[in-house]
């Protein structure tokens, strides 16, 4: 007996070989169900429209112009939250041994969904300043992008050290040390949203905690209940 | 044999009876154990730290004070709330994210049974780790010498708040099991804290004073040091809480999986239950009104609450005078007798001047915790009612949110505003110009030159702020010509005029 003949498959009849372009879509399309970005899109979607409303009717908290854009922090804390939460992979240690593609596909998907959520969040933004009587978002795009950005960074490093499934802790405790800062008067750049948005300080901060998270994420991934204690 | 067949049976009911509490102690041991609660209580704790304690510790030391931010305006509750909400949906989508639904349901307890125990459990630790919390906080406080009563009231508000975080996110995570009911459980959380605070600055009455982060009306200028705490707005609001988790857990309930008819049945009864208290508490927030003491809900008003807090007052010496003060206010005795000095020695020996300055209870008016009512001088003889509780007084130390000292200048500039304005009866409006006037010339002679004036009268109620910061005008130019005679003279033409000053007849025009 040898194993001469069993290295490949024999071919199956009838199955037609697939196009090497759904080949190559085929697994990041896999690892992209698995972490169910579609309904992460879905709730990004959903909180462009509560952002647009938030604008389009005044919903402000009272205080002086920094505490009035703790709304649309909230939301964008709650965007940062969705993206960190697909970070959750339910496979564990043999997705890890097996897959070769892994920290790519992490990458992309951190970075395309971020992208997602900035563009979701900007364009209810523009709409919501074009209403009659409406109010535009404090600071622009600009400081979206990097308010966005930073706080996406703590839930993908919060995703990191707790788990994935538990990574929308990071922004919203990073929103709640904002509102802190908000209603005093902070001078670290470190709570970036308290700044205007062209401070340099505060979106190098923002910057280097987005580019930590994605880092760890794309290298590590989020962790899981295998390697340690976690709450999941 | 026969021996044994003719003992008698021990009856089964009882040990079934005994046998579920048993169980259920059992299942919850294993829930509590199993629980993912306690792996966020160190965030929690860390938040609480920075958000309701850190900024506290700049306010001045009476309970009222210290625990306006964190207990008045729900800040605790914001700690806690949106996480608990987040960690009970978690913990409520278990069965549904594992895929053990129809595995507990085929079990003998009603699947309704099993989540109510998971929930129990979730809202332990929850509610357990908000009063040990709470405890430490209070504990550090009488540590530090904080006066005045604690306000307890919203202590259980709160503990309240928190239970019905997590019953609702619990619910969140049992019907929508999916990874993200976590992060949607703790962003409603959060939105819903945000949206009432936002509600609670602007509305300083009807419905939204049953949300808890209002803090209209909750915590007047001197609670828990000269009158209580009035427990009418923290009861309705416990309804509101209460019901709100009594809804949620109802509703875990109601599916077809959750149990039998009967189970269903009643939870439904349990749901339609929670809703009737919530509602009720909102009917009841809309009767209330303020008092002197805070707000009244006359349904649910207790005369008893209306005592005063009896106290035997400390008192000290100013140009001779006793000044005498609430026990909570001991530490400022010095400060107030070393303000009051000049105003006294400058007004002794007139008519009307006081030979007695006591303490009285500062009160609210509708809007955030400010109390601007001015000094009074009534009776015969005459003595000062100093309201010291008042936010028209800026009391000497550590000032708020701000981590910066409090002036000391501050504090004497603003007891000798409020006695030269009480001194010449302008009341609680700025006065005629000629009181202006003569209140100008008084606290020139009580040390505060007429340039710096217009920035003091800004420490007062805002009516009382001049227009701009010019001391030109003609009851500067009236206040220099009164100051100018001399101080014999200047008796001599108070002595004469200060009943009719007072009355409010006399013009600027009748001024030296």
């Amino acid at each position: 007996m040898t194993t001469a003949g069993v290295q490949s498959s024999p071919p199956v009849a009838g199955r037609q070989p697939a196009r090497p372009a759904l080949i190559v879509l085929r697994l990041p399309w896999l690892y992209l169900v698995s972490r169910r970005v579609p309904a992460a899109l879905g709730l990004i979607a959903g909180l462009g429209v509560l952002l647009w409303a938030s604008l389009r009717w005044h919903w402000n908290v009272a205080g002086g112009p920094a505490a009035q854009d703790f709304i649309p922090l909230a939301i964008e804390a709650g965007a940062a939250a969705v993206v960190a939460v697909t970070t959750y992979g339910p496979f564990g240690e043999p997705e890890r041994a097996a897959g070769r593609w892994l920290p790519y596909l992490r990458l992309g998907a951190a970075l395309a969904l971020t992208a997602a959520a900035f563009g979701a969040l900007a364009a209810a933004a523009a709409a919501g300043a074009t209403g009659a009587a409406a109010g535009g978002l404090a600071g622009g795009t600009l400081a979206l992008l990097r308010n966005l950005a930073g706080i996406v960074g703590t839930g993908l490093l919060t995703a990191a050290a707790a788990g994935g499934a538990f990574g929308w802790v990071g922004p919203f405790a990073y929103l709640l040390v904002t509102e802190v800062a908000l209603t005093g008067t902070t001078t670290t750049p470190w709570v970036w949203p308290a700044h205007p948005a062209h401070d340099r300080g505060a979106a190098i901060c923002a910057s280097l905690v987005y580019a930590a998270g994605v880092a760890v994420i794309t290298v590590r991934g989020a962790r899981n209940s295998g390697r340690g204690p976690s709450p999941e | 044999m026969t021996a044994v067949t003719a003992a008698p049976a021990r009856p089964r009911a009882p040990r079934a009876a005994s046998a579920v509490p048993l169980a259920t102690a059992r299942l919850l041991r294993i829930e509590l154990r199993r629980n993912a609660m306690p792996w966020i209580l160190p965030l929690i704790a860390a938040l609480f730290w920075f958000d309701s304690y850190r900024p506290s510790t700049g306010q001045p030391p009476l309970y009222l004070l210290r625990t306006f931010w964190n207990m008045g305006q729900g800040h605790t509750i914001i700690d806690f709330g949106p996480f608990v909400a987040g960690v009970a949906a978690w913990m409520g989508s278990r069965d549904g994210r594992r895929r053990t639904r129809d595995l507990v349901t085929a079990a003998p307890r009603a699947r309704y049974a099993a989540q109510l125990a998971t929930w129990a459990a979730t809202a332990i630790w929850a509610v357990g780790a908000y009063l040990v919390f709470v405890g430490v906080l209070f504990a550090v406080y009488a540590h530090q010498g904080v006066a005045g009563e604690p306000p307890w009231w919203w202590v259980a508000v709160g503990a309240t708040a928190v239970a019905a975080f997590s019953a609702a996110g619990f619910a969140v995570g049992a019907l929508f099991a999916s990874r993200f009911a976590a992060p949607l459980a703790a962003f409603g959380g959060f939105f819903a804290m945000v949206e009432s605070s936002q509600t609670g600055f602007r509305d300083t009455g009807g419905w939204a004073l049953i949300l808890p982060t209002n803090s209209n009306g909750n915590f007047q200028p001197d609670s828990g040091i000269f009158y209580r705490y009035l427990p009418d707005l923290p009861i309705a609001r416990l309804m509101f809480l209460a019901g709100i988790a009594v809804a949620a857990l109802g509703l875990l309930g109601l599916p077809a999986w959750a149990g039998g008819p009967r189970l269903r049945r009643a939870a439904a009864v349990v749901t339609v239950a929670g809703v009737a208290a919530t509602g009720t508490a909102v009917g009841l927030a809309s009767t209330a009104r303020l008092g002197p003491h805070g707000i009244v809900i006359p349904a649910l008003h207790d005369a008893a609450s209306d005592q005063p807090i009896r106290y035997t007052p400390v008192c000290g010496r100013a140009a001779g005078v006793p000044v005498c003060l609430n026990p909570a206010y001991q530490r400022y005795l010095a400060d107030v007798t070393a303000a009051l000095a000049p105003a006294l020695r400058e007004v002794s020996g007139l008519p009307g001047a006081p030979v007695r300055v006591s303490q009285v209870g500062a009160l609210y008016e509708s809007s955030s915790g400010v109390g601007s009512q001015a000094m009074t001088i009534a009776g015969h003889p005459p003595v000062l009612s100093l309201p010291l509780g008042a936010a028209v007084v800026t009391l000497p130390g550590p000032d708020g949110h701000r981590g910066q000292r409090g002036a000391a200048q501050a504090f004497d500039q603003s007891l000798v505003l409020l006695f030269a304005h009480a001194f010449a009866g302008a009341g609680n409006g700025a006065g005629t110009p000629a009181q202006q006037a003569v209140q100008a010339a008084l606290m020139q002679g009580m040390g505060v030159p007429i340039a710096d004036q217009p920035a003091v009268l800004s420490l007062g109620p805002s009516s009382w702020a001049p227009a701009t910061n010019a001391t030109s005008g003609p009851v500067y130019g009236a206040a220099r010509r009164l100051t100018a005679l001399g101080p014999a003279a200047r008796r001599a033409w108070l002595t004469a005029h200060l009943t009719t000053l007072r009355s409010g007849q006399l013009t600027l025009g009748q001024l030296p």
